[in-house]
């Protein structure tokens, strides 16, 4: 059933076997899987099913550079579906190497290799609408499907690794149905959790502070607690809630916000291809099963190895939008549409640069000598993206001159330095805000560095193309638009020693028994993969683990009524999908 | 010796494909029972009896040569309450009590959800599923009757689930629904609900129950259409939005439903109009009901028909069935 905390009586006490805080991918993918059982699940949401501004509000703070990293309440959503509700569906696993310790990335390694997740993989693809769970064009196209650059044969990218698209699915609007019809399911909306409550010894939760904008309190206890509130968000949680811990629950070793990743994204270059047109394919195939799939140029595992780089992927890309000169009448036209694109979509498109009267009367004149190519355009995306449910899922222009830009995006390596922390201003419930320092390494500029090198000398050693650009340029352009919005990552790092991390390989914080963390927040690096499908699979982990432990409790507490907490120490090892 | 099985409705889809099994068996000897005349291609070895199967004096007639019978009469409501009346009241005349092997549904079951078992309460309340409540309410005063619920029958001459969603998913009129159709498809392979059907004609302890029939892990309805859809080559699968269905079940299907209808009374078959989607189908295709199939695996002793299995035949004889010089679709 979904509720409304305002409709209920003040000082409620609500009670369930797993208490979930956070409906966005990984809260809704969590409580989906406790359909069907006797388990009591609470789902506590923020927000409602629309947008509502003093909700949003709530996720306000600062920056310590808007240079270098977007609002705290941007790219994030606090209502119900979360940020699945605005998010742009791009699907990919986590690779093999994202979780190896590597000598020459600081503080990586996860405490399991990818084979852990690999069971919950296709379930969180399914979640996310992404079809099968196959992530090469060998294996998703009955032909091999078309190459993105005929000839292009490289020892040190591939480009047979796909990305897959969600339609983008809102987990909200998708999933909400089976959850209210859910006998054990209880979503409860606006229910801002304003503190967590531990019991006198600091080893278990006893509850949770329930508040509404309007002033009503209820209370939440449950015999087990998620934390699935997004990267930012868990971290305030935990920092907020001192009574027992004064340096935040999980924080003795002052981990909780540190670590802070995104990933180092942007446009560089001019790329010409000495071939063909019809020998470039950068755009989207779709699979059998109805899912745009589009080839990146994935830096090799071995690569990264021999030369220590991290992780790092990079697409064909139309040139510059707000440049003109590329005579484009559709770029021209997404250019002069920008008041009609979304904040976190248009500031990637249109950048940081200022208009000029002569500048939009050149990118006019573009659209209005290439009027069929523009109104086609628009018409597909109209068809294709605003009326499709499966929506078509990025801007591509394939180029007459063969001239393209390179679209790169890369694993942002953890540094205890990038870190978000409790303001001194505080939010409409009382909460401390949070103050995002975001930072970048040199390692991180030397990744991006040496594999856009590497990938102008592999086009230039095959002879398909043709990268120019400037190396002084690279640190600016991975930082024009700051930390790449929406990917929240390592705030409450995984490991399997307390002094190195917040959670241990479980998702359960370190020293309290009955709370876990759901959600990029606990992953100890940040691959180049966008973090949703990942954050969907560890989510559905979590829930397996916590289902057999929720029995564990049940059958302890009938052998031995005063032992029923006991379960909850011991490891969910057996736990399966 | 050989048993003696009447098969009312042979003409009908599961009736044929169950008079075809019977007589590559052994152990029975079918006599197939229609409406209408034995057709010109049909095999003539096979005993072939006509007449209306509402008719009480006809039936016992019948029944005097068979030593069981298996009722899968379809039709109105009216036929199938009316038919299972007159079979039932005839077989309990008869000196030795044949066994009634009853065809139902699990439209009984209605709007219910969960896992449903053969005790489950009958809540259907639609014209179909009353008659065949009230048919099966015939069974329950006759001791040697077993009633049959199958789920969605697929496979060779399923006209419904078979040809009409082989249409459909050619014409992209449906593929993957999204929240539309996250409904539990109760698919049974036709062999299977054959097998059933022989299983209860042989078993001693089977008389007086109901069995749900429906494979052991069944896809949801998105599942099935995506995996048909590949299977007949008919992709990429088209997402069809929320819109779009409405368009189709709301706005689209009455006028087409008065159109088919107006048509068939003036016996003008040819114009071809595109197969309405009733909005039924979209409750169906969402609905959350799995059937419990613990009993006929464990009584029964079946083994369902794997989904990819299956699919691999229906797809053979959809394929041939539109071929041009290939066997008729129904």
């Amino acid at each position: 059933m979904i509720l409304d905390t305002n409709n209920l009586p003040e000082g409620r006490a609500l009670s369930a076997d797993v208490c979930i805080v956070g409906a966005g991918a990984a809260g809704i993918s969590m409580a989906l899987q406790f359909i069907g059982s006797d388990i009591e699940v609470l789902l506590l949401e923020s927000g409602a099913f629309e947008e509502e501004p003093d909700t949003q509000a709530l996720y306000a703070g600062a920056v310590a550079s808007e240079l270098l990293h977007s609002p705290p309440d941007r790219y994030r959503q606090r209502r119900f579906g979360g940020t699945t509700t605005i998010w742009g569906g791009r699907c990919m696993p986590f690779d093999p190497i994202d979780f190896e310790r590597r000598d020459y990335v600081a503080h990586s390694g996860w405490p399991f290799a990818r084979e852990v997740l690999l069971p919950y993989y296709p379930a969180a693809n399914r979640l996310c609408e992404a079809g099968d769970f196959s992530y090469t064009a060998a294996a998703s196209f009955r032909d091999g499907g078309r190459p993105m650059i005929e000839g292009f044969e490289s020892c040190c990218f591939s480009s047979d690794t796909l990305e897959r698209f969600s339609c983008p699915t809102d987990f909200g609007a998708r999933y909400g149905e089976r959850l209210r019809a859910a006998p054990n399911i209880t979503v409860l909306l606006h229910a801002n959790v304003s503190a967590i409550r531990l019991r006198a010894a600091g080893d278990r939760v006893a509850s949770l502070d329930v508040r509404t904008l309007g002033g009503k309190r209820v209370e939440a206890r449950a015999g087990h607690y998620v934390l699935a509130a997004g990267g930012l968000e868990v971290a305030r949680l935990l920092l907020a809630s001192r009574d027992i811990q004064p340096d935040g629950i999980g924080n003795q070793h002052d981990l909780v916000g540190r670590y802070y990743m995104c990933h180092l994204a942007g446009t560089i270059g001019a790329l010409r291809i000495l071939k063909p047109a019809s020998a470039v394919h950068h755009g989207y195939e779709i699979s059998e099963e109805g899912v745009y799939c589009r080839r990146r140029l994935a830096l090799r595992p071995e690569t990264q190895r021999a030369q220590r780089l991290g992780n790092f992927v990079a697409r064909l890309h139309h040139p510059r939008i707000t440049d003109p000169a590329h005579r484009s009448s559709v770029l021209s036209l997404l250019y002069l549409a920008k008041p009609f694109i979304p904040y976190e979509y248009s500031k990637r498109l249109h950048g940081d640069e200022h208009a000029t009267l002569a500048g939009w009367l050149r990118h006019l004149g573009n659209v209005v000598t290439g009027p069929f190519e523009a109104l086609a355009f628009a018409w597909h995306l109209l068809r294709d993206r605003k009326l499709a449910e499966r929506k078509f899922p990025s801007i591509i222009v394939t180029s007459r001159a063969n001239l393209y830009s390179i679209d790169f995006h890369a694993e942002q390596q953890p540094e205890p330095s990038s870190r978000v922390l409790l303001d001194d201003a505080r939010d409409a419930l009382g909460m401390p805000r949070l103050r995002i320092d975001w930072r970048y390494t040199a390692g991180d500029v030397d990744t991006v560095q040496r594999a856009i090198a590497l990938l102008a000398a592999e086009f230039a050693r095959t002879g398909v193309g043709r990268l120019d650009y400037d190396t002084a340029t690279v640190e600016a352009e991975m930082t024009r638009y700051g930390a790449y919005g929406g990917h929240h990552i390592g705030t409450a790092r995984m490991g399997s020693d307390p002094r190195s991390s917040v959670v241990d390989s479980d998702c359960r914080v370190h020293g309290v028994d009955n709370l876990y963390i759901a959600g990029s927040a606990t992953f100890p690096t940040s691959s180049q993969a966008n973090p949703t499908l990942t954050v969907v699979a560890l989510s559905l982990r979590l829930a397996a683990q916590l289902r057999w432990l929720v029995r564990a409790d049940a059958a302890a507490a009938i052998i031995k009524p005063s032992a029923a907490p006991a379960a909850a120490g011991a490891l969910a090892a057996g736990a399966t999908p | 010796m050989s048993l003696r099985v009447l098969v009312l409705g042979a003409d009908g889809f599961i009736g044929g494909q169950l008079v075809a099994a019977l007589t590559a068996a052994d152990w029975a000897t079918p006599i197939a029972a229609g409406r209408r005349p034995r057709a010109a291609s049909a095999d003539d070895s096979i005993a072939r009896l006509q007449f209306d199967a509402t008719d009480q004096a006809a039936l016992a007639h019948a029944l005097q040569g068979a030593d069981a019978v298996v009722n899968c009469i379809s039709g109105s409501g009216a036929t199938i309450e009316s038919s299972a009346r007159a079979l039932l009241a005839a077989a309990a005349r008869q000196p030795r009590a044949p066994r009634v092997v009853h065809m139902s549904s699990m439209a009984v079951y209605g709007a219910a959800s969960g896992l449903v078992s053969e005790s489950a309460p009958l809540r259907g309340a639609d014209a179909y599923a009353l008659a065949k409540i009230a048919a099966e309410a015939h069974c329950s005063r006759y001791p040697q009757a077993v009633v049959l619920r199958p789920g969605i029958v697929y496979g060779p001459r399923s006209r419904q689930w078979t040809e009409r969603v082989g249409r459909w998913l050619l014409q992209r009129r449906v593929g993957d629904l999204g929240a539309a159709g996250d409904g539990c498809c109760n698919l049974v392979y036709v062999d299977d609900v054959v097998s059933a059907i022989a299983q209860c004609l042989r078993l001693a302890g089977v008389a007086g129950q109901a069995f749900n029939l429906a494979m052991a892990q069944p896809p949801s309805w998105n599942d099935y259409f995506v995996a048909f859809a590949r299977q007949l080559g008919a992709v990429p699968v088209a997402r069809i939005g929320r819109r779009r269905l409405k368009l189709e079940t709301r706005l689209l299907a009455p006028p087409l439903k008065i159109a088919e209808i107006l048509l068939g009374k003036a016996r003008m078959h040819s114009i071809p109009l595109p197969e309405p989607i009733p909005p039924s189908l979209l409750r169906l295709w969402q609905q959350d009901m799995r059937l419990d199939v613990a009993r006929a695996e464990l009584l029964l002793q079946l083994r369902w028909t794997a989904l990819a299995d299956g699919l691999v035949q229906a797809a053979r004889w959809f394929q041939a069935a539109r071929a041009p010089a290939g066997p008729r679709a129904q």
